[in-house]
Formats: C-alpha cells, structure tokens, sequence
C-alpha cells in the first residue's frame, strides 16, 4: 500500500470512529423520546420568565388569584412580581407604567375601570409584553382575558330576580347594587341585568348606584333605598362583599323576610357563610381559585405560543354556578390554612 | 497650645453655623433633606429606579399631586384652609372628559370652561369666608362634601359614556402623555406653575398681600390692604389651581372613577404641613409644599413598587409623616432659639493693663471735673445725640433717636427744628465741601442732608465677601463717617453680625466683625477698604489728609490708615492699651485730635475678654440683664497728637451728666459733647483753644 493509501484509511476509520461517538453521546436525549422534548420546550419558554401583576387592591379575591398563580409559576421557575395599588387608580396606573418600563414578559392586570388602563394596556404589546386581563377588562383588548362575562352573569341572574320578584311573585322593585359604575364587571353586568329587565314589564328597577365594592356604602345606600322604597322585593347585587352591608341594613330594618337578595360573587368562603345564615338568597358564583389557575394556564400558553403581543385576543370565560343552600358548598373555594 | 486656641476662638465653626441657620432658606432644610433622603433612599432600594423612564414616570404622575398642593398652599398661606380641593380636582377632570369628549368642545373652550369652574368653586369658598365671614374650615369642608355628592350623581348619570371614551386628538394625547426635553407635559406645566405662583407671592403686590393677610391679618388692614378681596382671589386661586390639576389629570388618566381625588385634600394638607407651611398661614413657599407634595408621593409610590401591602403602605406613610411633621413643626418654631445660642461666638481677646486713670495719678487719663459743669444746650429737646456738627453758621445739628436730624439755631441753641428726617437710627455726621450734611444711618447706609433740606442716598451697598456665606453687601451698621480731601467719603461699618441695639453681643464677641468701607462720590462705586476690624468706629481724615484715623471700640485702640503718601494703603496702630472704649475721633483746633470713651474698661471685663469659653456660657446660660456689660456709667473724653501720644482729658466724674459720651466736636473755643443715650448735648469752654477754629475752614478753607 501507498501511504496515500493508509492515510486515507486512517482517516476512514477516523471518521467513523467519531460518528459512533457522537451516535454514542447523543444516544440518551433520543433514546428519552418526545416526552422529554416537549418538558424542555416548556421549560425554554417559562423558566426565567417574570410575570407582573397589578390587582386593583389585595382583597380575598385578589389574594387567591396571587396565591394560586404564585403556587404555579414557583413550580414553573416564573418570577412573580405583585404590586398593590389598594384602590387607587392613580397608584395602579403609576404600577402599570412602572411595569412597562420594567419590561416584564407578562402583564397581568385586573382593571379598576375600563378606561384608565386602556391606553396603558395597548402600550404594553407594542412595548412586546403578553397582556392578561382578568375579571375586570378594559376598552383595550389584549392577548386574554380570563374571568367572568359579566354580562352575561347579568342576564342570568336577572332570570332569577325575574323568576322570584316578577310576574306577581313580587312587588317587582327592584335596586340594583353595583359595585365601581366604570368597570367592566359592574357596567356589563348592570346592562346585562338591565337588558332583561326591560323584556319584563312587571320589574320596576328603583334604584342602581355604585358602591364603590364598599359593604359600608352599599349599606347606606341599602338604607335608604328600603326607605324610599318599602315594598322592594330584591336587591342585585354585582358582588359578595359588598353585599355583606346591604344584608345587614336589611336586617336591620327588619325586613329580612320581605327582600330577597340576589348576588354574584367570586365564591369566596363568606359569600357561602352568609347564604347558608340566609342573609342572600341566591349566589351566582364562580370559583376564585379556579380562574387563578385559568389566569396562570392562560400566561403560560401565552409564553409557549410564540405569538407576537397584542396578535390574538383570547377569552378564558369562567362558568358560574348557582349557590341556593347549603349542599351547593362546593362552588365556594376555601381557603388553605397556611396561606398568607 | 494658646495659639491653637486662639485660632479655634478666631475660625469657630460655630461662626458657620450661626450664619447658616441665619439663612432664610435653612427654614425649609428639613424637608428638603427628606426629599432628598427618600428619592435617594429609593434609588438605592429599587432598581432602575434612576432610568430616565422611570423618573419619567414618576414625574408624570406626580404633577397633579404637587399642582393640588400648590392650590391647597394658596389658602393655608393666606391665613385658611381650603379642603374643597380634592373635590374641585374631580370635578374639573369629570368635566374635562365630558365637555371634550362627550360633549365634544374644542379643546381651549373646555380648558377655559373647566378653570372658569374652579376659579367660580374658589369664588364660593372666598366669597362666603372674606365677605360672609365665615370659617373656612367649615366653608370648604362643605363645599368639599357638596361638590363631591354633585361628581357621584353626573359620574352615575354619565356611566355609559364615561366608559366608552376614547383618546381624544393628538393635543388631548399630547397633554395627558407627551413630553419636551424628555419632561412630560404635566410636569412641565407643575414646574411653571410652581415658578410662577412663587414670583406672584414674592414679587407682585396681589400676591404680596396674600401673604401679608396670611401674616397678619390686622397689620395688613392698618397697612392699606383690601384684606376681603385678597382672601378672595386667594381662595379664587386655589380652586383654578385645582381645576387645571383636574384638566391635566383626564388628560393623562382619561377616567373618572369614584375614587378620583378622594383624599387628595389630606395629602395636600399634609404635603402643606410637611413642607413647613405654617397652618396659621403667612410664613412658607410654594416650593415647600411641592416638596412635601414630592416626599409623600415618593414614599408612597416607593412602597408600591417595593411590593409592600397596600394597609402597610398607609400605616408607614402615615407614621413617616406625624415624625417628620412632629420634627419640622419643633424645628420650624424652636430655630429662632438655636440660632440664638449658637450665634454668638467670643473670640479670644488679650489685655495689657490699662494705664492708671485714678485721681492724681499723673498720667493724662488721671480723672478730674473739667466737665463736670458742662452747659446743658437742648435739654430734653433730644433723645440720644449719637454726634454733633456745626455748620459755617454756627448752627449745631445732631441725630435723633427716631431717625431725623434736628438743627439747634445759633446762637443760643434755644429754637429745635427738625433739618431732615431720614429714618433709621442716625449716627455718625460730616460736612462735605459742598456743605452737604452726611450721616451714617444704622440699619440703612450713608445719606445726605443739602442745605436746601433735601435728602439724598449716598450709598446703602459695598462689595461682598465672596467667601462668607452670609451676605454682607448691604450695610448692616454704618457708623460714622469723614470726607477726605479728595472727597472720598470713608466710613465705618462697627458689625455685620448685629445690629446697633446688639452692640453688647458684638462686644461679647470681640470679634473682627466691622469694616472701613469707602465710597467715591464722583464714581459712586464703594468699595470695603479694610475688613475684618473690630467694632471700627469714630472714623476721622487726619489734619495732613493723608491718613484715616479710626478708632477700635473693642480692642481699645486708635489705628491709622495711609490714603495719600508713601505708605499709602497700609495701616498701623497708632495707640493700643487705652483704659477706655473709643468712639468719634474729630480735629481739635491744635493739630491734635479728640477721641470719646463711650464706657472704661474694668478689670472683670479685661478677664472676661481673655475667656471666650466662660462668655459663651454666660450668653447661653443667663438672661441678657444679669450679663456682664462693658462700663458705660463714665463721662471722658482724651485728647492725643499724631504720634499717638495722649495728652490730656476732661471727665465727667460718675458720668452724672455726660454718661457713654460717643462724640466730641471742637468749634470756635468750645468743646461740645455728644452721647449715644443721652438726653442733652453738652457744651464747655476750651481755655487757651482758637476761638475762630472751626472744623469746616480745617477741612475746606475759608468759604
């Protein structure tokens, strides 16, 4: 042989030395399969990623949705930033901006209204950030929504105002408690309720004020509402808590038997608690601890989808169930001992 | 070792501080130190807190904040309250958002509509407070509650249209989020704003009166002030204040929720207070309120973004504000007092004994009676001739107490008139060669009197002293004065620290507080000759013109400084160790000069002089009457030549006369005698004098 020969030989044998090695080396990923693929995937896509949240306070809605999700992005390596704007929508406006020039790669904001944030919202995709909005929408559609759709929530629990106070059932007054006049959850909900009402002659709609989700207010106005109005058949109210004073007002002018309550809520243990004392009469309620899950399935198809921001707009509406006794439990969340 | 000590009793810091919290804007430190702590506290804490969109940011959203505190300072300033703020703050933004973009007006209509409603708000609460006389806590709370219930009611009846607002045009965009050099729009306007309402409480006399109001109210009345109409516009600008933070605020928030301006009348009050306003009013700037307006936004929107609860948030702010408030209201009150205790800084000051003045001991200073029957001229006819002066025609001018010199007619002095009243508390006099009569004026500068009566300024400024914080361009203390034959005017100013009724604090001091200054008619420029003198005082043009002779109250000696001749600009000290304090130097009719002892030295004072430590404690410890003063109860004055050698001297024994004599004037054989608390000029007859000298021929020959 010429040494052309044995070079090219050595050189054979070279090549195929290193194809069996590196068969060898990469021999464990594929032999794991697509299964595994697909985990690292996900975990190229989540881990490291910061989601921003902006409540409109911390209440025990609020801090369910942040429990649940924090459980969920912790297992994920997903950084959670909170920022509590306690009710003040200058503050969560200020948060919100803060948060777009902080970049984070998701914006999860529950509006306090549908306007103030509006802006803001469409800033955020432009700026490349995934807009979750939940419960509470803007004008501004973004990337999702998760949570109820209040209007909705509002023709069926009109139905049932309608099935207990009209059609002679009742005096047919009716006083509309409704919880920020501006945001989403309350105007869609009053125009939901509003739109059935006016089908039924027999309903007369006294009263619709806002209460600023306040039991106080709503108290108030509860009290002077069952002055004016002495033969008023039902409340709507757009919300548990603030529900709680216009249930003691009742009870406190005595006339518990003769006005019923009628309420949406977000299945928060009191919300049960009070039905049960009959203190409401029916409760359309949807789980808290659901839609936190639902909020973090929706940040994390977002994170996978490779979508540009602000190029779908996706709903995750949440199903409401009627809360009418004590079997129906089950529809409220409770909440773990050693949650904070 | 002593030296050391000296040094240190000359360069005090305490010399520092006292003239630091002096300053008018040492009032505010303590809430420009927060101010600044916090934002630099939150850089530190936050990341990218100092990113130019962050600051951005905060900056935006901060503006209507400081504007409400603005408005809220316009009514605290005038002496009231005005606690409608946050509630026509709201209302403006509802009505900016509904006359725009609902009703659709054009833009400048609406800004002019919504300040015409705030301005008409303010007229409410001014009206009802200037002119009904009604409280104006009470007053605005009122309109505060009837004002908000009005937003709920439209926000309710509006609920639809106010939720589907869009942005409105570019301008409307441009407003509420544009920027110019990087500063939003908002904030750009809170900087104008702030500049501008400064200037108008500073400098323009409506705003003036706000703050003379604020002061008081009854002075401003006795001073001529509409004080109905200026507590109306005051009330009147706080609400367009108001209005326009409302306009900016839709512009920017495009919302209006029912938590829209809840509250904000609180923060403004407590950004008010903070910043160190006075709540009894009169006393504050607007940029203090913008800087408590700035510390309370800071923390809060700090603590947002630290991720702390919203409660929690509350509560801290809540606490930081009652400390800093607790501190800024002690601080604000109790500066005066640390100011007095820290302002008064002795230095080290040392004594030879003085040479004998007791009877018959046979030095010139030996006491005797030659002025012991001095005749009395303008008996209680004037309070405190501080100098005398004759003029060609006999006739003897003095100064008075209350600021005017009083002219006693030759030859028997018996008709008074008053020659010029200037104000001030006159001192020292000279004729110039004109005959115009110039007077140094404490608390004023140098002024003149023409024959024809008529009252001139000479001059009321000098150069400033770049390396002292305190400004001493102005004249604190002129105190007397002569013409040199080139017509410079030189004179005295005793202190820059204090003023004439706390000439005991600058004795206690002892300290090169005073200086010669020099002003050049022909030019006007004055210039500070000398500085750093102690207590410089009796100023006098030596017989040859060449030299200043001037007289050291504190450290007892007659200094020459050289304006003609060889050694001109130098100095010297040409007698040290007198036994007493020296006031005027004036010629005397035999080439020598005359020198006035306002008090004697003591034995106890030469020590205590020695002691700054033991003065300091004196000042600082016991009330001013058991101080110890400087012998004044004396009569005396001395005679000495241009070799410094003192010659003779004339006492009023116990000083039952002629107590704390400040000046001696030499005129046609007769010796007349000035004091500065006295109720009398003197006059005795000089045995063996010329009797035709008279100073005026001295200094400018025969007219």
């Amino acid at each position: 042989m010429t040494r052309a020969v044995h070079r090219r030989v050595f050189a054979g044998i070279g090549l195929a030395a290193s194809v069996v090695i590196a068969a060898l080396v990469a021999a464990p990923s594929q032999a794991a399969g697509p299964r595994d693929q697909l985990r690292e995937k996900f975990d190229k896509a989540l881990k490291g990623k910061t989601v921003a949240w902006s409540p409109v306070w911390m209440g025990v809605l609020e801090s369910e949705w942040t429990r649940v999700m924090k459980d969920r992005f912790d297992d994920y390596g997903i950084k959670l930033i909170t920022r509590d704007a306690n009710m003040k929508s200058d503050i969560q406006l200020q948060t919100v901006s803060d948060y777009i020039n902080e970049k984070p790669d998701v914006l999860v904001v529950q509006n306090p209204n549908v306007t103030l944030l509006a802006k803001e919202l469409k800033r955020a995709m432009d700026a490349g950030i995934y807009v979750v909005q939940v419960n509470m929408a803007s004008n501004t559609l973004s990337d999702a929504y998760v949570g109820v759709d209040a209007k909705d929530l509002g023709t069926k629990i009109a139905r049932e105002v309608i099935n207990q106070c009209g059609g002679g059932k009742g005096s047919g007054e009716i006083a509309i408690l409704e919880g920020e006049a501006t945001a989403a959850y309350s105007l869609d909900m009053k125009n939901g309720a509003m739109e059935v009402f006016k089908t039924d002659p027999s309903i007369k709609v006294v009263s619709s004020q806002p209460t600023s989700w306040d039991a106080n207010k709503a108290g108030d106005i509860t009290t002077t509402v069952l002055q004016q109005h002495p033969k008023l058949c039902g409340i709507l109210s757009v919300w548990g808590p603030q529900t709680a004073g216009a249930a003691q007002a009742i009870k406190a002018a005595n006339m518990g038997d003769k006005v019923k309550v009628f309420v949406a809520s977000d299945g928060q243990p009191a919300d049960c608690d009070l039905l049960e004392q009959g203190a409401f009469s029916a409760n359309l309620s949807y789980r808290a601890d659901v839609q936190g899950q639902t909020i973090a399935d929706a940040v994390i198809a977002l994170l996978q989808s490779g979508d540009k921001p602000g190029a779908k707009n996706v709903a995750y509406y949440t199903t409401p169930a009627w809360v009418k006794s004590k079997d129906d439990r089950m529809y409220c969340f409770s909440i773990p001992k050693d949650a904070k | 070792m002593k030296s050391l000590q000296r040094a240190w009793h000359r360069h005090s810091p305490q010399l520092f501080l006292g003239e630091l919290l002096e300053k008018r804007w040492m009032e505010p430190i303590i809430p420009f130190t927060l101010t600044i702590a916090v934002f630099l506290a939150f850089a530190v804490m936050i990341p990218r807190y100092l990113t130019a969109g962050s600051l951005q940011e905060l900056m935006r959203n901060f503006a209507e904040q400081g504007m409400v505190a603005v408005a809220m300072a316009f009514s605290v300033l005038s002496g009231g309250i005005d606690l409608s703020v946050g509630a026509v703050f709201a209302m403006s933004n509802f009505l900016a958002l509904y006359l725009y973009l609902i009703v659709g007006l054009p833009l400048p209509v609406t800004i002019v509509l919504v300040i015409l409603f705030g301005a008409a708000m303010g007229a409410i609460n001014g009206g009802l407070i200037a002119y009904g006389k009604t409280r104006p806590f009470l007053t605005t709370l009122v309109v505060l509650i009837i004002v908000r219930a009005a937003y709920n009611k439209v926000t309710v009846a509006f609920t639809n249209e106010l939720a589907s607002i869009d942005s409105g045009s570019s301008t409307w965009d441009f407003m509420g989020s544009g920027r110019v050099l990087g500063i939003p729009v908002n904030m750009l306007v809170l900087m104008f704003l702030a500049v501008g309402t400064h200037f108008f409480l500073t400098r323009v006399k409506p705003g003036v009166h706000i703050m003379a109001v604020g002061s008081s109210r009854k002075a401003a009345r006795h001073a001529g002030v509409n004080v109905k109409r200026v507590l109306f516009s005051a009330y009147v600008m706080s609400g367009s204040v108001a209005a326009l933070a409302g306009i900016l605020y839709a512009a920017r928030q495009s919302s209006s929720g029912t938590d829209t301006g809840v509250g904000w009348e609180i923060n403004a009050l407590a950004a008010v207070v903070l910043g160190g306003i006075s709540l009894a009013g009169g006393r504050g700037t607007i940029a203090r309120a913008v800087m408590g307006a700035a510390i309370i936004f800071m923390l809060t929107s700090g603590m947002v973004r630290l991720g702390i609860s919203g409660n929690l948030t509350t509560a801290i702010i809540g606490i930081i504000l009652l400390l800093a408030v607790g501190f800024n209201v002690k601080w604000v009150k109790n500066k005066g007092k640390v100011l007095q205790k820290v302002y008064v800084t002795p230095s080290w000051v040392d004594f030879e004994p003085p040479p004998s003045v007791e009877r018959g001991s046979g030095t010139p200073f030996a006491e005797n009676d030659r002025l012991k029957n001095a005749e009395a001229i303008a008996l209680n006819m004037i309070e405190g001739p501080e100098d005398v002066i004759l003029d060609r025609k006999d006739n003897l001018y003095t100064v008075n107490r209350n600021g005017s010199i009083i002219r006693f007619l030759a030859p028997d002095y018996a008709v008074r008139e008053e020659f010029a009243r200037i104000g001030g508390r006159p001192l020292g006099l000279a004729f110039d060669r004109d005959q115009n009569l110039l007077v140094c004026i404490a608390g004023m500068g140098v002024y003149g009197v023409k024959p024809d009566r008529s009252v001139f300024k000479v001059t009321d400024r000098t150069t400033r002293t770049r390396t002292r914080l305190k400004d001493d361009s102005r004249l604190y203390l002129a105190d007397d004065l002569d013409v040199a034959p080139d017509g410079n005017i030189y004179f005295s100013e005793a202190s820059t620290r204090y003023e004439l009724t706390d000439w005991a604090l600058d004795g206690f001091e002892g300290r090169g507080n005073g200086r010669l200054i020099c002003h050049d008619p022909k030019t006007g420029i004055t210039r500070t000759v000398l500085k750093n003198l102690t207590f410089p005082n009796g100023i006098c043009i030596s017989h040859d013109g060449q030299s200043v002779l001037w007289a050291s109250t504190w450290l007892c000696q007659i200094n020459r400084y050289w304006i003609a001749g060889p050694k001109a600009g130098t100095s010297e000290v040409l007698i040290d160790n007198l036994p007493g304090y020296c006031d005027n130097i004036n010629r005397a009719s035999d080439g020598k000069y005359w020198l006035a002892f306002v008090g004697l030295r003591t034995p106890v004072y030469d020590l205590a002089m020695r002691n700054p430590v033991f003065r300091t404690r004196m000042v600082k410890q016991i009330p001013p009457d058991e101080w110890l003063c400087p012998g004044i109860n004396y009569g005396c004055v001395v005679k000495f030549d241009d070799n410094g050698v003192v010659t003779e001297s004339l006492w009023d024994p116990g000083g039952l006369s002629h107590p704390t004599i400040t000046s001696v004037r030499e005129h046609k054989g007769h010796l007349y005698i000035g004091g500065l608390e006295n109720n009398r000029i003197g006059r005795i007859r000089l045995e063996g004098a010329d009797p035709n000298w008279e100073a005026h021929v001295s200094y400018w020959g025969r007219a």
